[in-house]
């Protein structure tokens, strides 16, 4: 049942991706290009396979100088995981709202937390962050240190 | 005045709102009392808890993440353990799986009756809300005879659980189940029959089977609109394989469906606890488990009360995760919110809200505290 969602998911999006890999036995993890996500969501959407559970945003680290972004993809047991790789000093996707509308929420975490511009996305404001929050700071980027907490008050 | 018509009117909730229990800040627009957008804001209990992880070691980080909500706690430190075990390649024994899964569908038992609770004093029947709340303290004290919590019971460790399930917790559960069964009986002929509670929920925040699809709405929610997502059914997980849930869906969408489909779960929770106690496996509690965890990925993703937790948990090889990322259900619903409330009366939102259950500091995970010089600030 999980094999043939997951070879029909792929079916869909056939040649549209760089390379793939299987982690797990439910999974199918999928590097593309920016430019091939819009493409693959499509497919994927239009044939109604399965939701868009997630986006995650993974930071490399400053050395390598490389921001993931991870769209999770979930039918049944299955999970198809679109992977989209950007320089670190100039991360942009297109934003998938057009084609799934409720993506919006998770573009702005993602925007916020790691920096990425999710181009074209219908509400830029932050979700999580308050207002005064400083502009440029990521907090879930490795180079981001969590500020010791307050000290205890003196009794 | 013509001019005027094309002008928005914008009607802000929250972050403190006497009908809201929990902060979160919307903004509808309104043409006269129908509401034609809304936007949202959170953040207000936002803790730091995913970046908060990364630089705690694979135990602490599980308690931590217990601690997201502390309705459903216990299946946060559950999806967080099954898929750290994954990694491991270290699987719970099955007496602890057993374990696990009962207090899952316990827990599931008390956020579910909750909400009956919260959702029946929005519509203004407060006296139903009295009437769960109470019987909830039944399951409640279930839960204490494992560990003496009410609620962050910290069952799990990696690797199993600590507390097991002797005659006391066998006793207790049988005689509370039974005393709930009757009192469910009792709400599901209220829900299907009280005249003016009908005329609260019946067509209230419908949702089609189309849209819940395109929502990628989970749980009951999504339930109550013939989408049949369960990942208890759909990917089982600890013994859901041997011991199963059967799924309950309901056909209109509606907030009266949403009652029904939430209450006939309970009654699969309830069959399948009773199941479990009477055939638990035998053996131990605990296997050994590696401090350091080999490097990779790993997705897991469990039904909580809400709908379907998403975990997305990375190990660089070491002690501490590398990124562990929570996508919890009430994100997923609020969409439905946003979307469901255009069309309707301003008065109908906080029952369409309350309709997804949601979950505040589910989707708040993160707070930073700012230090300036002479000045500390929280927000």
């Amino acid at each position: 049942m999980t094999e043939s969602l997951l070879a029909q998911g792929l079916s869909l999006i056939e040649g549209k991706f760089v390379s793939q890999t299987a982690p797990e036995p439910n999974r199918i993890d999928l590097m593309l290009e920016p430019a091939q996500l819009l493409e693959c969501t499509k497919a994927l959407s239009a044939a109604r396979w399965g939701y868009l559970s997630a986006i995650t945003g993974l930071d490399h680290g400053a050395e390598s100088g490389k921001l993931e972004a991870l769209y999770h993809f979930c039918n049944k047991a299955a999970v198809i995981t679109l992977r989209v790789t950007m320089p670190r000093d100039n991360p942009v996707v297109p934003s998938v709202c057009a084609i799934i509308p409720s993506a919006t929420l998770f573009e702005r975490e993602l925007m916020e937390m790691f920096g990425v511009v999710c181009e074209g996305t219908p509400d830029p404001q932050r979700l999580f962050l308050p207002d005064e929050w400083p502009d440029g700071t990521y907090p879930l980027r490795k180079d981001y240190i969590v500020p010791a907490p307050p000290a205890a008050p003196e009794e | 005045m013509p001019g005027l018509q094309k002008e928005k009117f914008i009607v802000p909730i929250g972050p403190q709102h006497p009908a809201l229990k929990e902060p979160a800040h919307f903004e509808f627009t309104v043409d006269g009392e129908t509401v034609t957008s809304a936007s949202v804001r959170f953040g207000y209990v936002h803790r730091g808890i995913e970046k908060g992880t990364e630089n705690r070691n694979w135990a602490q980080a599980m308690y931590l993440l217990e601690r997201i909500c502390g309705i459903c706690s216990h299946v946060h430190s559950t999806t967080f353990a099954l898929g750290v075990e994954k990694l491991a390649k270290v699987p719970a024994p099955p007496r602890a799986q057993a374990i696990r899964q009962i207090l899952l569908e316990l827990e599931r038992i008390h956020s579910h009756m909750l909400w009956v609770g919260v959702a029946a004093h929005e519509a203004g029947f407060e006296t139903l809300f009295m009437y769960s709340w109470r019987d909830r303290e039944t399951v409640m004290d279930i839960l204490e005879t494992f560990s003496g919590n009410r609620v962050n019971y910290s069952a799990n460790v990696l690797g199993g659980v600590k507390y097991d399930l002797g005659p006391a917790q066998t006793d207790s559960i049988k005689r509370g189940l039974d005393y709930l069964e009757e009192r469910l009986h009792y709400y599901m002929k209220i829900v299907n029959s009280d005249e003016s509670f009908l005329r609260r929920t019946r067509g209230v925040g419908m949702m089609t089977t189309a849209q819940a699809e395109e929502l990628g709405a989970i749980g009951p929610t999504a339930r109550a609109s013939n989408v049949a997502r369960d990942l208890r059914v759909d990917s089982p997980y600890l013994l859901y394989e041997q011991f199963p849930v059967t799924i309950v869906l309901g056909s209109t969408g509606d907030l009266q469906t949403r009652f029904v489909v939430r209450i006939q779960e309970l009654f699969e929770s309830i069959r399948v606890i009773r199941e479990l106690v009477n055939h638990i496996p035998g053996g131990d509690l605990t296997v050994r488990f590696p401090r350091r965890i080999p490097e990779g990925e790993v997705v897991m993703r469990t039904e909580a009360p809400r709908g379907g937790l998403f975990y997305f948990i990375k190990s660089g090889g070491g002690e501490n995760p590398v990124r562990v990322k929570v996508r919890t259900p009430s994100l997923r619903n609020f969409m439905s919110v946003l979307v469901g409330s255009v069309g309707h009366q301003l008065a109908d939102v906080p029952m369409i809200l309350s309709g997804i259950d949601p979950c505040f500091s589910c989707n708040d995970r993160m707070i930073v505290v700012r230090r300036e010089p002479g000045k500390e600030t929280a927000s």
